[in-house]
């Protein structure tokens, strides 16, 4: 029961990382129709900023902080001069130069970091005892800390004038356009908001994983078939659909095989998406002519 | 497919590169070295050959093919290790490549593009994690050595790492190029290209999208499979290292930088591929890096790839005479008149047949027969549920819910799929003329056909020129003007001489020439004996090649008859020009300063003239009305007026700083927010925040009718049309307009909450505010209007100000045909006794 308990929580907090990462790459998505693969190496590149910061002495929140500013910035850059050229509805292209960029943010952080694995600080130590488990205080936070931000982008979608231009814009680019709002504006606060996102969920996943040039890929990969699971769209999809690929890739790896975790979680989302190929959340689109 | 000489000269020259290539090698000219390399580009020639024709030809980007390539190897490697013959190997890899693509290609034909890439990063997640620790065959990440492959045959041995090895990966690759171009010229790429361009045309001419993806898939994942045995034998070692998922970006990268769906760019794809690591270390970058730029620079700078580049200004040099696209009038003359229809057997026999999508119906019991040679035109206003109907016909209805049956040619129609319904004898157009940007005009029409023989291209050609497309039969649609691309559809429907056709809005976008033209060519097919249904907006060009007119409206035949005798019918009229009772006539007015002032503005989209010199002026506190049939040019004149459309002849003045607000045809409101949220996003994106906002807020509620003034958290897609309606102008009110431009605001609305929405906007204007109203019913616009403009074809026909009973009539007139061709001389006066 006890390791039971153990794995749960470890996967709801593997989990809560995957659903902020994904719930990043929806907020583009919608926004701006960019499936934004860069957003894991350029969180990557936050992350060593935060722990050169760390190693000479800076707090590790405002490490944390400076990651942010950094993955936001190196993002709405990577927009401006590479994305934004290419023009609306490049859905294809605008994913293949993500990728390009990702290549040359993972180089460039090998080539001045090194590419030896560094471990990176939790952001807080120790572990409670609850039911007999002894529960690390870290993945405590990390859920905490995932749930408060979450919560907060529901509270900005939701609840605020700009949130609900920020919706309206990715319902419909043309009826926003009638209407008159700006929608490059928007876009570049989506793009802020899904790499500050990003950028938090890299600081709270790198202290299980210890950080290379490539250490976001996994979890990037993960937010993807959470994203996917959840219907693309939808931000509660993103972060169910990411919380159900961290238990079940926590469970598989404990009670069936720690070899075979990719091959379980992402045959079960091609199952799950072929059987229901509009995701849990998201919905059928139908075209008239 | 047809084997003309040209095409074998092609296809010889991959083998004749091969030989030549093979030739140096033997004679020592390529330093043993790079001898390697050379094999090497030629494996991944066919890789990105694979990847490039999926993605060229049905549009599937996959970053699956690392996996691909890694079973071909291993296949390889396990071969060697157990002693089978060469043959087994290379049957073995090709068979389980083409039956995982096979699966692929049909799954991924049910997702998008995005989807697609997640399910062949799946796929390719898994197979690596597999070989990676499936280490009794694949020897995990120490890898397995490829000794050697006898062949079955007696055709002698290859060792792995050996020269011969290398002779063979380039004789393999100019093979599988040589097969190449032949296959590009085949019907199979075509209807491939066709799927892909536009899946829903691709069925109503008997494609299967699902099948042609997964056709393709099976072939690219053997050719990738196949290409990985070839880099066993080259390597003499495998191992997972070169079967990254980074690989498949360089691949895609590869794809992108040769020129996507080309085979030369495939084989400039497989020499940067080879020959990147030493580009990366002569310019000393690392090579990801290198990758990524150029990458990068190749989307931005040369989207269509580096080989389609150099290619085109050679093809230009070779097409010495540049040939322009012109209209030219075919050859035989139709006759004028439709002659009496034949009292032939029924062909089409509809009963009761309703669509509904969700809680909408589209359709409503819908009845109606046609005889063979019979042509039918079903007319209504917009929204009637015309389109529907077609649409229900082709078996392009969607996930709407069809009910009622049907009978064609004595098979029952409803049940049969969209692509069976082709070979059934229905062809069909589209409104827009959805054609297959992707082919030729001649490939367009070719594609109906599966095996493409000298004599059906002779057929396509006497067709082409039989609607007068002869000359441009080698051009894209998209360098056609709209009214050929319009033939081009009717052409490729054609095709296979259907027994019915079915036309959507054929004659509209086009100008009097080309609808003459069109009505020729209706006529000459109802002589051929095609049964036709047609529907469209432009009656007169409707009635005169019809038999029989069929109303509908609000989804449901309201009236029958000759083209004489239909409108005559009270409810066919009323329905295009509505019946306004009771409502009392606005006081006049001639309004204040001109707020909004146009002059010879014109539009056009593309090719296609919305709007000609249009002159309008409109004053302050006056409401100006603007009718016109559908298609008349009403919202591109509503977009113009309101400053969000630019337009592309004319300009567009204004009194000062003015704000002017729109509530579109359709509503266009955001669905997925409350009423609340639709408010205050208009009034943010307006530049009101904070306090103000919650001012007009409170202030535009007390406008919404109470049952919306209690349901304001609601999500505004649960509101009847009504409701929307009113909602949408609210939204355009919040930011206290100068300028109130509502365009259709009746549209598929029940005649109770028209008279609704239509009392709210006589108070609006009685309280003084300036408002543009587009409507398509005359009566309704001359009963709450100041002014009255009718526009015709993107023309201003008639203006003038209703309660003149000359110029009800003449607005009338000039409604359906255009001009005041009864009277010209009240015309004059109407024109000119507009406002001063």
């Amino acid at each position: 029961m006890s390791q039971f308990l153990l794995v749960l929580v470890s996967g709801v907090a593997s989990g809560a990382v995957y659903g902020l990462m994904g719930l990043g790459l929806v907020i583009i998505y919608r926004a701006t129709d960019v499936v934004n693969f860069a957003m894991a190496s350029l969180a990557t590149l936050g992350l060593y900023v935060a722990l050169s910061l760390h190693d000479r002495g800076v707090a590790t929140l405002l490490g944390v902080l400076a990651a942010v500013v950094i993955t936001v910035t190196a993002g709405l850059v990577v927009r401006e001069a590479v994305i934004r050229p290419l023009g609306q509805g490049q859905l294809f292209s605008a994913l293949v130069v993500t990728m390009g960029v990702s290549l040359i943010a993972e180089s460039v952080a090998g080539s001045i970091w090194g590419n030896q694995p560094k471990s990176f600080p939790n952001l807080i130590d120790g572990s409670v005892r609850w039911s007999g488990a002894a529960l690390p205080v870290q993945s405590l936070l990390t859920i905490a800390v995932a749930a408060v931000a979450m919560a907060l982008v529901g509270y900005l979608f939701t609840r605020t004038t700009l949130g609900s231009a920020m919706r309206a814009a990715a319902e419909s680019a043309d009826t926003a356009r009638v209407v008159g709002l700006s929608s490059q504006r928007l876009a570049r606060i989506s793009w802020a908001l899904g790499l500050g996102l990003a950028a938090l969920s890299a600081c709270l996943y790198a202290p299980r994983s210890g950080l290379v040039p490539t250490a976001l890929v996994a979890p990037l990969f993960r937010a993807f078939a959470g994203i996917f699971l959840g219907g693309l769209t939808s931000m509660y999809g993103a972060v169910v659909g990411g919380l159900t690929i961290g238990v079940l890739d926590n469970m598989a790896a404990n009670y069936i095989s720690a070899s075979f975790r990719d091959t379980f979680v992402f045959s079960f989302t091609v199952l799950v998406l072929l059987i229901r190929p509009q995701g849990m959340f998201g919905t059928r689109t139908f075209q008239r002519v | 497919m047809v084997f003309n000489r040209s095409l074998l000269a092609r296809a010889a020259l991959g083998p004749a590169a091969g030989a030549v290539l093979m030739v140096f090698m033997a004679s020592g000219a390529i330093p043993a070295y790079q001898m390697y390399s050379v094999g090497l580009a030629a494996v991944y020639a066919v890789v990105v050959l694979s990847v490039g024709l999926l993605a060229g030809w049905s549009g599937i980007w996959s970053v699956g093919h690392p996996a691909f390539f890694a079973i071909g190897a291993y296949f390889a490697a396990y071969g060697s290790g157990h002693d089978w013959p060469l043959e087994a190997v290379i049957l073995g890899a090709v068979a389980t490549g083409a039956a995982l693509g096979a699966f692929l290609g049909y799954a991924g034909a049910r997702f998008s593009v995005l989807y697609i890439a997640l399910l062949t990063l799946a796929f390719t997640m898994v197979t690596l994690e597999l070989i990676n620790r499936w280490s009794s065959v694949t020897g995990g990440d120490q890898g397995v050595p490829v000794l050697q492959l006898r062949s079955g045959l007696g055709l002698g041995t290859v060792l792995g790492g050996s020269t011969e090895a290398q002779y063979l990966a380039v004789g393999a690759a100019a093979v599988v190029l040589a097969l190449a171009v032949p296959a590009a010229a085949s019907g199979l790429r075509m209807r491939l290209v066709a799927a892909k361009s536009h899946p829903l045309a691709a069925r109503t001419i008997g494609i299967a999208p699902e099948a042609q993806s997964s056709l393709s898939f099976a072939v690219s994942g053997a050719c990738t499979c196949f290409a990985g045995v070839l880099l066993g034998l080259l390597t003499g070692f495998v191992s997972p290292d070169p079967f990254s998922l980074n690989f498949g970006i360089s691949l895609i990268a590869a794809c992108v930088l040769g020129g996507v769906g080309t085979i030369l760019g495939a084989v400039a794809g497989g020499i940067y591929l080879t020959w990147n690591p030493s580009l990366s270390s002569a310019v000393g970058l690392p090579q990801p890096v290198v990758q990524g730029i150029v990458l990068i620079a190749v989307l931005l700078f040369l989207p269509g790839g580096v080989v389609p580049f150099l290619a085109k200004p050679a093809r230009t040099l070779l097409r010495r005479v540049p040939r322009r696209p012109h209209a030219e009038t075919p050859a035989d003359p139709s006759p004028n008149q439709a002659p009496a229809p034949t009292g032939g057997p029924v062909l089409l026999n509809l009963e009761h047949v309703s669509v509904s999508y969700g809680g909408l119906k589209a359709l409503e019991d819908a009845s109606l027969t046609l005889r063979q040679n019979e042509i039918l035109a079903v007319i209504g206003p917009n929204g009637a549920g015309k389109t529907t109907l077609l649409n229900a016909l082709s078996g392009l209805t969607g996930n709407g819910r069809v009910s009622g049956t049907a009978d064609f040619a004595g098979r029952p129609l409803l049940k049969a799929r969209a692509t069976a319904r082709r070979r059934m004898g229905i062809g069909r157009t589209f409104q827009h003329a959805e054609v297959f940007s992707e082919l030729t005009v001649a490939e367009n029409v070719l594609c109906t056909r599966r095996r493409i023989t000298p004599r059906r291209r002779a057929e396509v050609a006497r067709l082409l020129h039989s609607v007068g497309l002869a000359d441009v039969a080698d051009r894209r649609p998209a360098e056609l003007p709209f009214g050929l691309q319009k033939r081009l559809d009717l052409a490729r429907a054609m095709a296979e001489e259907p027994q019915l056709l079915v036309l959507d809005e054929p004659f509209g976008g086009l100008d009097a020439g080309e609808r003459a033209l069109l009505a020729g060519h209706i006529r000459r097919l109802h002589a051929d004996g095609t049964a036709v249904v047609v529907i469209d907006h432009v009656l007169d060009d409707l009635f005169s090649v019809a038999h029989r007119v069929l109303a509908f409206d609000f989804g449901r035949t309201i009236g029958e008859g000759t083209p004489d005798t239909v409108l005559q019918d009270p409810e066919v009229r009323s329905s295009y020009l509505g019946s306004v009772e009771g409502r009392t006539r606005p006081p006049e007015h001639t309004g204040g300063r001109s707020m909004v002032r146009l002059h010879g503005v014109g539009h056009a989209y593309g090719g296609v003239v919305a709007l000609r010199d249009v002159d309008l002026d409109v004053r302050q506190g006056v409401v100006l009305g603007i009718a016109g049939a559908n298609g008349a040019g009403k919202s591109t004149l509503a977009g113009i007026l309101h400053g969000s459309l630019a337009p592309t002849h004319g300009n567009r003045e204004t009194a000062g700083a003015l704000r002017t607000s729109l509530a579109p045809e359709g509503r266009a409101l955001f669905k997925t927010l409350s009423l609340r949220e639709n408010l205050e996003v208009a009034a943010y994106a307006a530049g009101i925040t904070g306090a103000p906002l919650r001012a007009r807020l409170e202030e535009t509620m007390q406008w919404l009718p109470p049952r919306l003034r209690d349901r304001m958290s609601a999500p505004a897609g649960g509101l009847s049309g009504g409701e929307q309606q009113m909602l949408a102008i609210a939204r355009a009110l919040i930011v206290s307009p100068d300028i109130l431009i509502v365009d259709e605001p009746a549209l598929g609305l029940a005649p109770a909450l028209v008279d609704e929405v239509y009392d709210r906007l006589s108070g609006l204007a009685r309280d003084g505010l300036t408002v543009v109203l587009l409507e398509q019913l005359l009566s309704r616009a001359l009963s709450v209007c100041h002014e009255v403009a009718v526009l015709h074809e993107g023309v201003v026909a008639v203006h003038g100000r209703p309660g003149d009973p000359a110029f009800e009539a003449l607005a009338e007139a000039a409604y359906f045909n255009g001009g005041p061709t009864l009277a010209p001389g009240t015309a004059a006066t109407a024109q000119t006794s507009q406002v001063n």
